[in-house]
This record gives C-alpha cells, structure tokens and sequence, in this order.
C-alpha cells in the first residue's frame, strides 16, 4: 500500500545538461536515470538539505528541483503527480494504446 | 529531381544561417564547458529553436510557410535519423518538432539544416515567428494570389529585425491568398488577406488581435484595404505601435489581442495610421522590381492542362470503396486542369497526430519528386500535402501513400484530430492531448461511418495555451489538471472558416479522461438524429444551440 501521500517525502530532480535527460540525485550525490535509487528527504528540513545539495551538484544538470514521491510497504517509491510520472518513466503512449484497443 | 518553384536561398541568406550555427557551436560548447550559466544560455538556445522539455531537449524547425521541397525533407529525415529517435512532429504552426535531441548535437543539426537552406530561427523568443500561409498557396483553384511570397517579403524584413527582436511577446503573422481562408488569419497577432477591390487592384485587408491562449479573441480589421507595395512599412508601423504600447508588466497581457481588446481597434488604428504616415515613403516601401523578383521565385511550375476524367481512375473508383473515399476527402481542385491536390493524412486509426518517422518523411519526397513537382506542404492541421498532382496518378499516388500508411480517407473528418504534444511531451502542459486523440481515432476508425459523420473538426490542448486550437475546434478538447487528475473541458461551436470564425463554448463540467470517448460519441449521436440533409455538426449545433448535447453528454458520462 503506498503511504506518504501528502507529499512529505522527496527526491531531488533535474534533466541533464548535455542530453535533456530526467535524472535523480542519489545518496552518493551522483545522478542517475533511475528513480529507484534517488535518495528521499523524509522531512521538510531534510528536502531543504537535499534542494542545496542538488543545488551545489548542479554543473552537469539543469534547473534542479523536488518531486513528491509515495513510497509502499517494499520500499518503491513513484512520484505523486502524473507529470512526473511521466517524467520519471516516459511517454505513455503504448500504454494508453492498448486501452484504446480495448475500448474500441 | 525537379527545380523547386519557391524561393531559393542567395549566398546573403546562406551566409547569415552558416555564421549563426557557427555562434551557437561556440555558445553550446561554452555552456557545456560550465563558461556559461543556465540562466544566461538559456535564451541563446531558445533564439536557435532549442527549448527544455519534460523528457530532452526539442529542437522547433522552421518551415517557413508550410513550403518543402523533397531534398529539404529528406534532410528533415536524415536529422531526424542522426540526431534524434527516427520521426518527427509536424505541428500547428507549420513547423517540425524533434523530441529528442542532445545538446551536443544540436549544432551539427543545424548546420545539416543550413545545407538545404533550413533553420530553427524566429520559432521561439518575443519576435515575429515564422510566418505562416494557406498550404494550398500556389496550387489552389480559389487563389487570388500566391500568399507565400508576400510570407518570403515578411521574412526577409523581420529576420533579425533589431528593432523588434524583444517585443512584449511572440508575434504571429498569417496570410491567405484566397475567400476560402485555410490560414486561421482572424485567430493570429496579424492576419492578411489578399482580396481585390471594385477597381480590380488586389491588395490586403490587415486583421489584427486575434489569437487563442488563455484569453481567446477574433481579430478586427484593422485596415480594409491596403495596397501591396505598403504592406512593410504597414507592418512596421503596427509593430513599433505594439512594442509602444503592449504591455510587459504582466505576461498574460502582453499579446497584441490584449492591447487591441483594452484600449480598442479605433485607438490602435489612429497610432498605426500616424506611425504610417510617417514612414510609408520611406525605405519600406516596395518596388515593383523588388516585388518582381520574389515572384518570380514563386512562378508556377510548368504544368499542362490533362484529362479531368481518367478511366482509370473512374473504373478504380468502383472497385476501392477506401479508394473512392480517399478522392472525396483527400483531393482538392487544382487551378490546372487535369490536376488535383493531394493531402496525404496524417492521422491514421491510433497513431500520434502529425507524426511521420524518417522512413515515411523519405518516401513522401519520393512520391512529390515523381508526382508533385518536387514540392510538399505542411498544414496547420497537422497532414503534408502534395500540390501538383495529375488526376491520372492518383491511384499510383494512393497506392505510394498507402504503403506509407498515410492514405487514410479522413482529412477533414472525425479522426483528422488536431492535437498539441501534451503532458506527454511539453513542459507547459497539464494534460495529455495524443493519447486522448489516439483513443478517439481507433474508437471512429471505420471510414464510411466518418464519411457519414461528414467535415467535424476536433481540436485538442494539454493546456491553456491552446496549441491544439481547442477553442475553433467543431468539438474542442481542453486538458486541465484538477488536484493532479486529469480532466477535459468539451467546447462546441468553434470554426475558423472565414466569415464565420467563431470560437467554441464550454458545454459544461469537464468530463474524465476516460470518459472523452463516450462523450464524443454522445455528441456524434445527437447531431446525426438532428441533423438536416446537408448540414455538418457545427452548422447542426448552431441550429439547435448546445442543450440537446449538453443533456445526452452528461446523461451518458
């Protein structure tokens, strides 16, 4: 079940410099593709840390900011809005597509 | 190959494009050096058509007047294969949208671009914006005139203008050559039509303050008739009196429509008139020479007239139902005899409006290089078009467009659907556009139940920026965001047939997304059990006003 819906928990989220590409910053203060190993501020202090720290790790990204995520009972963490659901694991077209095949 | 029959770039022109994608080589290699901030390269990439998206950097292509010649496409194709994932957007703005390019790449692009005379300038930035015109400029059996080479005077005068290079906003310019306006001239920042007077001289009248966006408005004359060889210094004036008066305190005020709304057209005439007077004999001021020499750039191609009445195409008719279909929606009269204009859709059952892969951008050149004189067009409406073919190859034509998958018997029905990239794509939206218009293309994919239907136009946004021109959709669509769920507004009543443009009403609360469909399709049903012989849905809706929808929509939904 997810928790956290109120947007307490956040991951920082910037896109690439030389690509564009939506990347997240890791506890190691690298960023990555991957979401699953974002590192989550539990607390409005800890995403303040994690802002400035995104912040000062910026020279290879562009305009970093937060991004509500739940998170479930395995540890899973999605993002909360549907923009940065999209963001986070791309179009949706193919998905979308075989629902309109169902629904025709 | 044959000679394209549009403006062909001098060594001035070629000259300008080469040094600026040399200065952004050198400004991209700055920034990715960490020599520039973010903050200040950011308008030097958007001045080049490259903006940030949700997903990768999209690079805006111009395709200045919906004009390409088959070597330009094929270049479009090629970029689209180096530097991007294999396909392209067309858009409403005549341009074409590249999703996926690095940074990196993006000044090998355009210097691919510049070596077939293409460029990504004036698609983005407070400046005049590619101008756009009719798509079926020079080939159209109702033109007055060819409005593309009054769109190639604006370009060559507004390119760099330094004067209007930081106007309070974007400026779009459109042009039709004909009464039967396919430009949307009364919904753009200026909008000219050619037209001619009682003493058979032809010349403009200028619209302005019309536009879509957050704050929908329907241009006003500004000027009834004004002679051709005026119209720069006409458009200088009403540009100066724009970036006087418009206003830069609040960007949501800051458009010409806005102006013109709050201080009135009779206002803004008597400062554009003043203004023109003033310079209206000065250097703006067109020779006949001048306008002489792009004309000529613009001369027909060399067709003659042929048969109107093919056996073969008659006897194919009888035999393709798709086939005979395809002649009704998706050929126009030809001003020669003997010829047609071929509109090659876009829009298949399911697929993203607009959107062509390298192979399908490629095998169209082949088709215009064989069939059409070398020469395509981009619509706004989101299809190419191919403006020079004879009656008697257009079942090889259809055959060709067919393979490609872009010979679907819908242009101007309900699955020819408008659609902005939406939250899928683009950073300002709040929701999705093409997987709602994919869902309402497979649900009406059949083609003689379109063809019943007969011309309805739906037109969808992911925002209220209204790139897919909602509000003069026959039925629009407006993505909102409601507490992070998606919702769609229904606006019915819009149009932008000349004389009659009209901007659409809400029709009540926004339906879910799931629920688009249904609502449609209630809507489809109410006009096909109320419609008169002959009527389409608009002209049905504005017999019988919105009630009659309203309730069967929101007893289905």
């Amino acid at each position: 079940m997810a928790k956290n819906l109120s947007g307490d928990l956040q991951v920082a989220s910037a896109n690439r410099l030389v690509d564009g590409a939506v990347v997240f910053l890791d506890g190691a203060g690298q960023w990555t593709e991957r979401l699953e190993r974002a590192e989550v501020a539990r607390d409005k202090r800890s995403a303040e840390i994690l802002l400035e720290r995104a912040k000062t790790e910026a020279f290879d990204i562009v305009d970093p900011f937060l991004v509500a995520v739940s998170e479930d009972d395995d540890g899973r963490i999605e993002p909360l809005s549907l923009r940065e659901k999209i963001r986070a694991s791309g179009l949706t077209f193919a998905a979308i597509a075989a629902d309109a095949v169902r629904y025709a | 190959m044959p000679d394209t029959h549009f403006y062909r770039y001098d060594d001035y022109d070629r000259s300008l494009i080469a040094e600026r994608v040399e200065q952004f080589r050198d400004q991209v290699r700055r920034r990715l050096a960490g020599e520039l901030t973010e903050e200040q390269f950011k308008p030097l990439r958007l001045t080049n058509g490259l903006y940030l998206q949700l997903h990768a950097y999209m690079l805006r292509i111009a395709i200045p007047y919906g004009t390409l010649s088959s070597r330009q496409l094929r270049k479009l194709a090629d970029i689209a294969r180096r530097f991007d994932r294999g396909y392209g957007h067309f858009t409403t703005r005549q341009n074409l949208q590249l999703n996926w390019i690095k940074l990196e790449d993006a000044p090998d692009a355009l210097a691919a671009l510049a070596e077939v005379d293409m460029h990504a300038i004036q698609t983005s930035g407070n400046l005049i914006r590619n101008v756009t015109a009719d798509h079926f400029a020079g080939a159209a059996v109702d033109e007055i005139e060819d409005p593309r080479i009054w769109c190639e005077i604006i370009r060559q005068w507004s390119t760099f203008h330094p004067e209007f290079s930081f106007l309070p906003r974007k400026f779009k310019i459109a042009i039709t050559g004909s009464p039967n306006d396919r430009a949307a001239v009364r919904v753009h920042d200026v909008g000219l039509r050619l037209w001619r007077n009682d003493q058979d001289d032809v010349g403009f009248e200028v619209i302005v303050g019309g536009g879509l966006g957050r704050t929908p408005l329907i241009g006003k004359t500004l000027r009834e008739f004004l002679p051709k060889e005026e119209l720069l210094a006409y458009l200088e004036a009403t540009l100066r009196v724009y970036n006087r008066y418009g206003r830069r305190d609040n960007l949501y005020k800051s458009r010409i429509k806005i102006l013109v709304h709050e201080v009135g057209v009779e206002k803004v005439r008597e400062e554009v008139e003043a203004e023109f007077a003033a310079i209206k004999d000065g250097a703006l001021k067109l020779a006949p020479e001048t306008i002489e020499a792009i004309a000529r750039q613009f001369a027909p191609p060399p067709l003659r007239p042929k048969r109107t009445r093919v056996p073969e195409v008659e006897a194919l008719k009888l035999e393709d139902r798709d086939f005979a279909l395809w002649l009704i929606s998706n050929t126009a009269p030809h001003r020669v005899p003997g010829h047609a204009i071929v509109t090659a859709s876009l829009k298949p059952a399911g697929a993203p409006p607009g959107d062509a892969s390298a192979v399908q951008m490629e095998g169209i050149a082949d088709i215009a290089d064989r069939y059409s004189q070398g020469e395509i067009r981009v619509s706004h409406e989101q299809n190419l078009v191919l403006p020079h073919v004879a009656i008697e190859d257009l079942p090889a034509v259809y055959k060709a467009l067919r393979r490609l998958g872009f010979a679907e018997a819908n242009v101007g029905k309900i699955t020819d659907i408008i659609a902005c990239p939406g939250l899928d794509y683009c950073a300002l939206a709040n929701a999705r556009s093409i997987p709602v218009a994919q869902r309402i293309s497979l649900h009406f994919a059949e083609l003689a139940r379109q063809h019943d239907i007969g011309d309805l136009k739906i037109k969808i946004s992911g925002c209220i920026n209204a790139c897919g021109h909602h509000h003069v959709g026959h039925i629009g669509i407006l993505g909102v965001d409601k507490n992070g769920v998606e919702l769609y507004q229904i606006s019915l009543g819009g149009d932008v047939d000349f004389g009659k443009t009209t901007l659409g009403t809400i029709l009540g609360p926004a339906v879910a997304a799931d629920k688009v469909v249904e609502a449609v399709d209630a809507l489809v049903a109410t006009y096909l059990e109320t419609r008169r012989t002959g009527e389409r849905f608009v002209d049905t809706y504005r017999r019988i006003g919105a009630q009659p929808f309203k309730d069967r929509v929101y007893g289905a939904v």
